[in-house]
């Protein structure tokens, strides 16, 4: 898997791409900015660009520009957007118009190797990836009538998966249980909260997404 | 610049009133010339009816010296009113002709005519007493000639039976030919100064009061009788008596409209009262000029004010503007404050003959000046205070994001840098694992400790106000709130940063507060551009009755908002839920 890394800070940057390497990825691009990344975008062949949020030169949304950019650019190309705030904004805004490929974590996920790796080959495989505290945000929020009550615990969890961009195979190894049973979860789910079937996960992503926000 | 010519200050005392000596000394040589006039004809032996001739003299005589002693009390600037008294006193020289002869009757007889041209004079000098124009004094002039010239010639040819000292030869017929040229000419120049007259009183600097206007007009008419009496005399018509009688009525009644006309043709409390209402109701620079042209008749009035640091005369719009000389055609008056020149009244120079006017309108515009300057100054005064409070504002911000952007690149970076590398350690530690623990248990007081420093550093500053506009923070402070939460954001891209974070605060403070007080079951956010101001409404329908003064931070939330010129209201009452409305200025 080859992998960008756009980073101001050189200590993370070095440190991610040291890990990635040791976790076997090909990080085969290195920028501190967002306008570097563009140019080696075109000569580079890539599966996953690792963009930091905030990056030079004002440190405002330069990062979530580049992000979008790369989505319309090149839509083969994952992204997976790190930051140290994590906002339902944003998010929102990343997933606008799919939430294949894409991704977005709170930066401290990088310490944890075996997650954070995952994640970057899941964005990379045209998967998503949606910090929990995204989905915690958006499933603890106060409704009026919760449809959310309807759900038993067990679907409950099954719902958090799905939205933090789970496919149904990661789902059964997290909850050990079986596909067949995943499956029936989710159509239970679907038919509570009157969501019409997707098919793909990743598009089951932005729907369920779409769902909580509201 | 050019020293004013100063007409009045703004306290003009009554010093300069004739003395009461004076006064007396002028009713006691009017009553003399009246009992003279009254032994002449007693004593005349060539006048019928001494009785009534003495009336009718008195009767045109009396009134002008009376009227032009109380018009030069009341209006002691005022040449109208020495010249009424001249006027009377010379008119009562002609009753010298009722003598039996000699000298007495030869100056009697010269004066006879002299009365048509001071009475022309008189009208035409109404009301500052001067003759403005060249027309009236040629007319006057010509008068003056033709009355005491034509007269005196003619005298020279008529003895009149020896008691004419002047006469050379006796030609009666020559000198009723010269006596018809001068009661001829005379009576044309008297129906010339009705026309001066009426054109001269439709171009008047200012209006009079039309009730008095219309008495001048009324008794303008006398000089038109007049003109028909010196033609009837000329004439030798049987009615000359008649219209004699008639002509003197009306001359005796003239100064009556002239101390009219004098005394009260501008003043008048409803002028003045009228004059400050306009001031209380109009203010501003324009309105005080306008008011004070309009109380004193003078629409060329034009109001200077003194500008004492650049040492110069400006009109409201800040022109500047050169006061008068005193040979021109506008007088100036002064209106100062503890001896400094405020501002300056230029106007028609008739004005100066009503002190009393002049002084109460300068009042009432070092009033209004004085108002003026008062409020420019708290103006410029809170522009200024207004201006510091929002860089107050705005360094505290940049100080905030400098420390918030510190606090991001430095401690936050380095700490997940340090979670970065315990994560590896732990992977290297495989088979440790009691040492793998020990990572895990470092790691997340690293996470901790990062998550204490992320909220301290949101605290000071929201970053993705300024990095991703409102619209994207307000989505997690509502998706967060405690209680279901109603968003609606109506903005067309992004707003000054300063009213954003102010816009991001006022409903993160007013959220906090539905938690912590308002046992609310819903809140509804909005946010809005309209007529020029970001409006932010935060309403919930719990308790109400929030104390808007201590705990719910409301006060400070209003500070950050009155320092960007906005607005924050409140709305809480008991049981009703609370609203909290900020309108941020963002034209």
């Amino acid at each position: 898997m080859r992998v960008a890394i756009v980073e101001d800070s050189l200590l993370l940057r070095e440190g991610l791409a040291s890990l990635l390497g040791e976790a076997g990825l090909d990080v085969i691009v290195q920028c501190e900015n967002a306008d570097e990344l563009r140019l080696k975008m075109d000569s580079y062949d890539l599966d996953v660009a690792i963009v930091d949020i905030r990056l030079p030169p004002t440190h405002q949304d330069e990062g979530l520009v580049a992000a979008l950019d790369i989505r319309e650019r090149h839509p083969g190309v994952g992204v997976l957007v790190l930051s140290q705030y994590m906002e339902l904004g944003l998010a929102m805004k990343l997933l606008a118009d799919s939430a294949e490929g894409v991704g977005y974590l709170l930066k401290d996920r990088i310490s944890d190797v075996d997650d954070f790796v995952a994640a970057v080959e899941r964005v990379g495989t045209g998967g998503s990836v949606v910090d929990p505290i995204i989905v915690s945000t958006l499933l603890s929020r106060r409704r009026n009538e919760d449809p959310l009550a309807a759900l038993t615990p067990r679907e409950r969890e099954v719902l958090e998966l799905m939205a933090r961009g789970s496919s149904n195979q990661g789902i059964a190894d997290e909850l050990v249980i079986t596909l067949r049973a995943v499956e029936k979860y989710v159509s239970s789910i679907f038919g509570k909260l009157g969501l019409p079937s997707t098919g793909s996960e990743s598009r089951r992503v932005l729907a369920v997404l779409m769902f909580l926000r509201t | 610049m050019t020293t004013p010519a100063l007409a009045h200050g703004v306290a003009v005392s009554g010093a300069r009133r004739p003395s009461r000596r004076r006064w007396w000394l002028i009713a006691l040589a009017g009553s003399i010339a009246a009992c003279s006039s009254a032994l002449i004809a007693h004593w005349s032996d060539h006048l019928s009816e001494p009785v009534l001739q003495v009336t009718l003299l008195n009767w045109t005589t009396l009134p002008y010296i009376a009227a032009g002693a109380i018009a030069s009390w009341r209006r002691p600037d005022s040449r109208f009113g020495p010249l009424m008294v001249a006027a009377g006193f010379v008119m009562f020289l002609s009753s010298l002709q009722w003598t039996n002869g000699g000298v007495p009757f030869t100056l009697g007889m010269a004066f006879d005519l002299l009365p048509a041209a001071i009475l022309l004079q008189l009208f035409l000098a109404f009301p500052s007493g001067r003759l403005e124009r060249r027309v009236e004094r040629v007319v006057v002039a010509t008068a003056y000639a033709a009355a005491l010239g034509l007269q005196l010639s003619k005298m020279l040819l008529w003895d009149l039976d020896g008691r004419n000292v002047l006469a050379l030869v006796d030609e009666p017929g020559a000198a009723f030919t010269l006596e018809d040229i001068e009661l001829g000419s005379l009576s044309v120049l008297s129906l010339a100064g009705v026309a001066v007259l009426l054109i001269r009183t439709r171009r008047l600097p200012y209006p009079l009061r039309p009730m008095v206007a219309m008495l001048v007009n009324a008794f303008a008419l006398v000089l038109v009788m007049l003109a028909v009496l010196l033609v009837a005399g000329a004439f030798g018509w049987p009615a000359f008596e008649t219209i004699r009688r008639i002509t003197f009525v009306g001359i005796g009644i003239a100064p009556v409209a002239f101390l009219l006309g004098l005394v009260s043709a501008r003043l008048s409390s409803s002028t003045l009262g009228d004059l400050l209402v306009q001031l209380r109701t109009h203010p501003a620079r324009a309105g005080v000029r306008e008011a004070l042209s309009n109380a004193l008749r003078d629409p060329s009035l034009t109001l200077a004010y003194w500008l004492a640091e650049f040492g110069c005369w400006v009109d409201a719009n800040g022109q500047p503007v050169e006061l008068p000389d005193e040979d021109t055609d506008l007088t100036t008056t002064l209106i100062d404050r503890d001896g400094e020149p405020m501002a300056a009244l230029l106007h028609d120079p008739s004005l100066a003959d009503e002190p009393e006017l002049l002084d109460a309108a300068s009042a009432a515009a070092a009033i209004a000046v004085e108002n003026e300057r008062l409020h420019a100054e708290l103006r410029a005064r809170l522009d200024e205070l207004h201006g510091s409070r929002q860089r107050v504002i705005d360094a505290a911000q940049l100080e905030r994001q400098r420390l918030e952007r510190d606090l991001h690149d430095g401690a936050q970076q380095r700490l997940i840098a340090l979670s970065l590398e315990l994560g590896r350690l732990g992977r290297s530690l495989e088979h440790d694992l009691d040492a793998r623990g020990r990572v895990a248990r470092a790691r997340r007081e690293v996470a901790m400790s990062l998550e204490e420093v992320r909220a301290v550093a949101h605290g000071i500053h929201p970053a993705v106000v300024s990095g991703h506009g409102l619209a994207v923070a307000l989505e997690s402070l509502v998706a967060r709130a405690s209680v279901p939460v109603r968003l609606a954001v109506e903005l067309d891209g992004r707003m000054p940063e300063r009213l954003e974070v102010a816009a991001y605060y006022v409903v993160s403070e007013s959220l906090a507060n539905v938690g912590k007080h308002a046992r609310a079951s819903a809140a509804r956010v909005q946010v809005a551009r309209s007529a020029g101001q970001l409006v932010v409404e935060v309403v919930d329908d719990g308790v109400g009755g929030a104390d808007t003064e201590r705990g719910t931070g409301l006060r400070g939330l209003a500070d950050r908002v009155e320092a960007l010129g906005g607005r924050l209201r409140v709305w809480t009452p008991r049981g009703e839920g609370t609203r909290v409305r900020a309108e941020l200025p963002c034209a």
